[in-house]
């Protein structure tokens, strides 16, 4: 019973799919990417960033290290900005 | 949502006590200072760090003295320091950790009062890091007796406990129990504040509590070992470590040896191995004190390397700074009172 209920479920989603245009158009979709993409980044930067202002304000010298370690995670966004040119 | 875990800034405070602790003195700074006298090691400090205290301090004092107030004023900044930075719950452990100044600050005045020594004498040792107000510790060096003592701090944690002590005290006359009572009020504070459930950095404070505790105990209970002295055991028990109970330690200060074997065979016995080789080979309390605070360091690394965004290098960072201001003075003291360099290295704990 159960097996035949999954049966039609997924036949009518074919069904559905054949009929009209994807549920999520690829814009939205890469728009949705890309907006999760960039708040990864900002929680990854968010502890990263506070743990390289502390060790910047005791040292100066830690200002070159500081900014690259908290730039890495950028490349979170980049790769969502790759996917938002492909769809296009 | 539980605010307190949010506004603890573990990256930012732990990367800025990491910077601090590199730059503590290592093993050369220390074995250029032992070979200066007090003068050069003034001149010395002048050019680290503790610039500042050693220009402020300078026209007041000299000498050891004047190594000696710099240091204990760049302690207090260091850690005054620290509860700028913390916010949240780190805020909180640290400021209970802290506490062990206002101990300190007690005991310095109880056996200031107890020496007769000056108000200004009094005043110039304290560490003002803790909890207490300028205030209180201006009113506890103007005190004139013990009793006023114990009578102003009848407020603050260690009240109740010094009272109780105050009447053995009185039968004696000796510091002891009075001592002994602000120990372990501090540390039952310290433990008696914690939340039944504790959340995850909370569980790793209390187990650096619980190391510092027993290592306390292990020390006390030696002590006692080795006097030979016929003093009940349980009078120095701290409760709260995890490796002795009570009545155990009673039964184990009685004989060195037996003591050693528990320890071998206890959770620490990796950080203590080295301490308790030593302790049988060279025969000397001093130096099995000294190891052990050396495997207490070690102990409180592991774990800030094991759980780096924690309050753990926070508490590395405090330890390894007091064990920095201990070695100072016992260089510079050392050197006042003529000790060879050898003797005075034996002194150092450097990890």
């Amino acid at each position: 019973m159960e097996l035949q209920l999954t049966a039609a479920f997924l036949n009518a989603m074919v069904l559905q799919a054949g009929e009209s245009a994807a549920a999520i158009p690829p814009a939205t979709g890469a728009a949705i990417g890309f907006g999760l993409a960039a708040i990864g980044a900002g929680y990854a930067e968010r502890s990263i960033g506070s743990a390289a202002v502390g060790a910047i304000a005791e040292d100066r010298g830690m200002l070159g290290y500081g900014v690259l370690l908290t730039v890495i995670p950028e490349t979170i966004v980049i790769f969502g900005l790759v996917v938002v040119f492909l769809l296009q | 949502m539980n605010t307190t875990v949010d506004t603890a800034n573990y990256g930012y405070v732990t990367a800025r006590v990491r910077v601090r602790r590199a730059a503590l003195f290592d093993e050369d700074d220390y074995r250029k200072l032992v070979r200066m006298g007090p003068g050069e090691i003034a001149r010395f400090m002048e050019e680290t760090e503790y610039e500042t205290e050693m220009n402020a301090l300078g026209s007041r004092h000299d000498g050891v003295d004047l190594i000696e107030y710099a240091l204990n004023r760049n302690l207090a900044k260091h850690f005054d320091d620290l509860l700028t930075f913390a916010g949240g719950e780190l805020y909180d452990n640290i400021a209970r950790y802290l506490r062990k100044f206002d101990a300190w600050n007690v005991k310095t005045v109880i056996r200031g009062v107890y020496t007769d020594a000056g108000q200004q004498t009094i005043a110039d040792d304290l560490i003002r890091a803790g909890a207490f107000s300028d205030e209180l510790l201006d009113q506890l060096t103007e005190a004139g007796s013990i009793e006023m003592v114990v009578e102003q701090l009848s407020n603050t944690i260690f009240g109740p406990a010094l009272e109780e002590a105050y009447a053995d005290y009185e039968e004696m006359d000796v510091l002891v129990p009075l001592e002994n009572a602000i120990d372990r009020a501090f540390y039952s504070d310290l433990l008696g504040d914690v939340p039944e459930n504790p959340s995850e950095p909370t569980a790793l404070y209390v187990q650096l509590l619980r190391a510092e505790i027993d290592f306390r105990n292990i020390r006390n209970a030696l002590r006692l070992a080795r006097s030979g002295a016929d003093i009940d055991p349980s009078e120095y028990f701290i409760s709260g470590g995890q490796l002795f109970e009570e009545s155990e330690l009673a039964q184990l200060t009685t004989n060195v040896g037996q003591l050693t074997e528990y320890l071998r065979q206890s959770s620490y016995r990796s950080d203590l191995e080295n301490a308790l080789d030593d302790l049988e080979e060279a025969d000397s309390l001093i130096e099995f004190e000294r190891a052990l605070d050396r495997a207490l360091l070690e102990y409180t690394d592991a774990l800030t390397n094991r759980y780096h965004l924690s309050i753990c290098p926070v508490i590395a960072y405090i330890r390894a700074k007091e064990r920095e201001v201990d070695n100072i003075r016992a260089i510079a003291r050392g050197k006042e009172a003529g000790l060879t360099d050898e003797e005075i290295e034996e002194e150092l704990v450097i990890v």
